[in-house]
């Protein structure tokens, strides 16, 4: 088992080179460096007109993995890293490819240039993995350097609270388990929007809100009455006006680390983002680590 | 639950506690003063003007003859009145703002049910009535645009006059409106404005283009209907100005609400009523008072009338049509939340089970309550033809602005300190004038719609004793905290202790 990450020079900055160093050394494995450039046209041809083209693509993968060393190098000794290149037409296929092989612990992106400095933003390549990764798929804030303390100090599980997603909170407590890292579930309750004109009073919204979250603090106080989780794990109920609210309302520490699950809808054991994954994923200041269904 | 020990007439006037700051005090914590008086006065326009105005004149005009002006402004008047009360117990009383919360906590249960049984029919048949509107206008949209009508049979109920099978648009716009409901899908207030402005365009359209046809011969025998007519009318248009009731309960946003409050309400009054009256004025001068009733018009009436002013043309029908369906959607949409949310905060009060406070966490909206709703007001709208009970909805809105006008008074009374951001201005004249006005509107309905409310209200006052009275969440030895402010200080809520089944959460502000 290995953690992997995808890399490819001036794409994304080295966030998650740094994330998958710190995920590996927490895991205790190995790392591997994926590479994907575009793969030449196999058609032999007398001109040898690709051979240019070729050498780009081989060019990129030895600067793609010279600039992940020299990274790796100076955030981290005594690592095992390995590097491996995917020729791929599309990154996101190649990903794929390699972590069918691999079968890493965690396939680690980064997030697209476009958003801003710490906010996670999932890319055409990460979006697509989203909705079909067969492990696990972590993906770094935008310029995440690693957290101060030097590893995971705690692992957060969004729990909405229905029977079928009871699974990511019993993953992440045998994860948390494992790694002796403190573990807290949280659910998020979103304030709906006031409808105009009202009819009701312009804050009939937030006894639905407060239901929402008496309900919540109930499925979450259930968890530890039926011993899905020790005594010892954190419940909160974070509310908000909308998601950005509700995620800045949970407190986040150095650090952290937010563990998301997936659509029921997807196929059997990939990674299927949701509508409200892919919000809480949006808004999330931490890295994020999206579990199969 | 514990068996009730309190006596019947206790039980029945108990009153549901207020926790938390009066919105006085509390709210300046979180929420900024920040509408002024125009703003307001808009969002009053916004929020009542204009969709009853395509549906009532066929029903009103009928009753009152020309006079149905005078309607429109007796009307007017009580919505006004009551507007102003509302306010005044908005700003007194901390819970969410509709009549059933306030009624609870200032007059007891049984109160507050009865109120209940008044807003729920008052937002069923609406809902309803509104949705069999639509489908008329849909229906003169889809003949004008493609020369194509659903057949009869799928546009009309079984039960009326003129028999079909089912009101198949009607029950389709239900659905739909349900589905964005559970969705948590909302109308916000950008597009509530375009709404409003579709309406506003729409009908200067049809003043316009009605102007040219104006004679006043049709005014003749203007008091023909005499008084009795003018009380009928005025209360059957009633409902159209319901809504003037949102610009009260956003007292707490309001900068000097004592000043801006009354003069939004009857800013907004004035406006809407006079778009109102000049519809209508403009409709009276191209026909003869007789000709709303025909049964040509019974159906998307204001377009049959463009239609017959252009001589066949149909492009002004058309539009008229297209703006109609747009703004009666949006109508029916935010009328079924308002059924959703009653129903909800009872739920919640455990006058009814709980199943209409349970929110869905995966979309957190209350999914299992909406569509309940759906499917009775659905198969109301598809089968039974509750246009022609516009009525219940007027009595059903009148009757709770009395219980809010007498419920000012009790409150002054009983509560002569408590801190009011706005006040009634000319207590106790104001107030009672209020309850006078409308009773006088109640008066002018016909019997039947009396029979058809002192059943229904009799049914849900039966619930409440049989049922609501012994599962109140007033029952459970005072410990049944119902929150009445949001979690907006305190957005973090930890949960420390594992729960046993009964779980009940400590409140800051709990005492």
């Amino acid at each position: 088992m290995t953690v992997a990450v995808g890399y490819l020079a001036r794409k994304c900055g080295t966030s998650p080179l740094y994330l998958a160093v710190e995920a590996a050394r927490t895991l205790k494995t190995t790392l591997t460096v994926i590479t994907v450039v575009p793969r030449p046209w196999m058609t032999p041809s007398l001109g040898r007109i690709d051979a240019e083209y070729a050498q780009y693509a081989e060019q990129l993968a030895t600067d793609s993995a010279k600039q992940a060393q020299e990274c790796i190098d100076s955030i981290a000794d005594g690592l095992e890293v390995n590097y491996h290149k995917v020729a791929h037409r599309s990154a996101s296929g190649g990903l794929l490819e390699a972590a069918g092989q691999l079968e890493p612990d965690v396939l680690i992106l980064g997030s697209a240039a476009d958003g801003k400095l710490g906010q996670v933003v999932a890319g055409s390549t990460a979006d697509r993995l989203l909705h079909s990764s067969p492990v696990p798929m972590a993906i770094s804030p935008r310029g995440y350097r690693g957290s101060r303390a030097g590893g995971l100090t705690r692992i957060t599980a969004a729990y909405p609270g229905t029977s079928d997603t009871l699974h990511v909170v019993e993953r992440v407590a045998a994860l948390g388990e494992r790694l002796g890292v403190p573990m807290r579930v949280v659910t998020f309750a979103v304030r709906g929007r006031t409808m105009y004109p009202p009819e009701v009073g312009l804050r009939t919204e937030d006894s639905i809100l407060e239901q929402l979250a008496a309900q919540a603090r109930k499925m979450l106080a259930q968890l530890k009455t039926d011993a899905v989780v020790s005594e010892d794990v954190e419940l909160q109920v974070a509310t908000g006006n909308g998601w950005g609210e509700a995620l800045d309302a949970a407190d986040w520490q150095d650090g952290d680390l937010l563990a998301i699950g997936t659509s029921p809808g997807g196929g059997i054991a990939r990674v299927f983002l949701g509508s409200r994954g892919s919000k809480i994923l949006r808004h999330s200041p931490v890295p994020v680590v999206v579990l199969p269904g | 639950m514990t068996a009730p020990s309190l006596r019947l007439t206790e039980q029945m006037f108990r009153r549901r506690p207020v926790i938390g700051a009066p919105v006085a005090h509390g709210a300046s914590d979180h929420l900024k003063r920040s509408i002024g008086t125009f703003q307001l006065t808009m969002f009053g326009v916004g929020a009542t003007g204009g969709t009853g105005i395509f549906i009532v004149l066929q029903q009103a005009v009928p009753k009152a003859g020309p006079a149905v002006l005078v309607s429109f402004a007796i009307a007017g008047i009580a919505a006004g009145l009551s507007a102003i009360c509302y306010a005044e117990m908005a700003s007194s009383v901390p819970v969410s703002g509709s009549t059933y919360s306030y009624a609870y906590s200032t007059m007891g249960e049984v109160v507050a049910m009865g109120v209940a049984a008044c807003l729920l029919l008052e937002y069923g048949v609406s809902m309803s009535a509104t949705s069999i509107g639509w489908s008329g206008y849909l229906n003169e949209l889809l003949n004008n645009l493609f020369g194509f009508q659903l057949p009869h049979a799928l546009t009309a109920a079984p039960l009326g006059p003129d028999p079909g099978i089912m009101n198949l648009p009607a029950m389709i716009l239900i659905i739909m409106c349900a589905l964005l409901l559970i969705r948590g899908a909302s109308e916000s207030a950008a597009v509530n404005s375009i709404m409003v402005i579709i309406k506003l365009g729409v009908l200067a359209m049809f003043v316009a283009i009605a102007f040219t046809a104006f004679t006043t011969d049709h005014f003749a025998g203007f008091w023909d209907k005499g008084f009795t007519g003018i009380t009928a009318g005025a209360s059957t248009i009633f409902f159209t100005f319901i809504g003037l009731d949102a610009v009260s309960t956003a007292g707490d946003e309001v900068k000097n609400p004592q000043k801006t409050m009354p003069r939004a309400i009857i800013g907004a009054l004035v406006v809407v009523t006079a778009i109102y009256i000049l519809v209508a004025f403009a409709g009276l001068g191209t026909q003869s008072a007789d000709e709303f009733g025909s049964d040509e018009q019974s159906e998307a009436g204001l377009a049959v009338i463009l239609q017959n002013i252009l001589h066949g043309q149909t492009w002004a029908a058309t539009i008229l049509s297209a703006g109609a369906v747009i703004s009666i959607f949006s109508v029916t949409l935010v009328v079924m939340y308002g059924q959703t949310r009653i129903l909800f905060a009872m739920g919640r009060d455990g006058l009814l089970p709980s199943m209409f406070a349970k929110v869905n966490p995966r979309t957190m909206t209350p999914v299992n309550n909406t569509i309940i709703v759906a499917a009775i007001t659905g198969l109301l709208a598809g089968f039974v033809p509750l246009d022609y009970l516009w009525d219940l909805v007027s009595i059903g809105t009148l009757v709770a602005f009395i219980t809010v006008s007498i419920g000012v008074i009790i409150l002054r009374v009983r509560e002569p300190d408590l801190p009011r951001a706005f006040k009634v201005p000319g207590y106790p004249v104001t107030p009672v004038l209020s309850v006078i006005v409308c009773g006088w509107v109640l008066w002018g309905l016909p019997p039947i719609t009396w029979l058809w409310f002192a059943i229904w209200v009799t049914v849900v006052l039966s619930f409440y004793f049989l049922w609501s009275r012994k599962h109140s969440a007033l029952n459970d030895g005072g410990d049944g905290y119902i929150p009445s402010q949001v979690p907006g200080d305190d957005d973090v809520m930890f949960v420390e202790e594992p729960a046993d089944h009964h779980f009940v959460t400590k409140h800051k502000d709990e005492p």
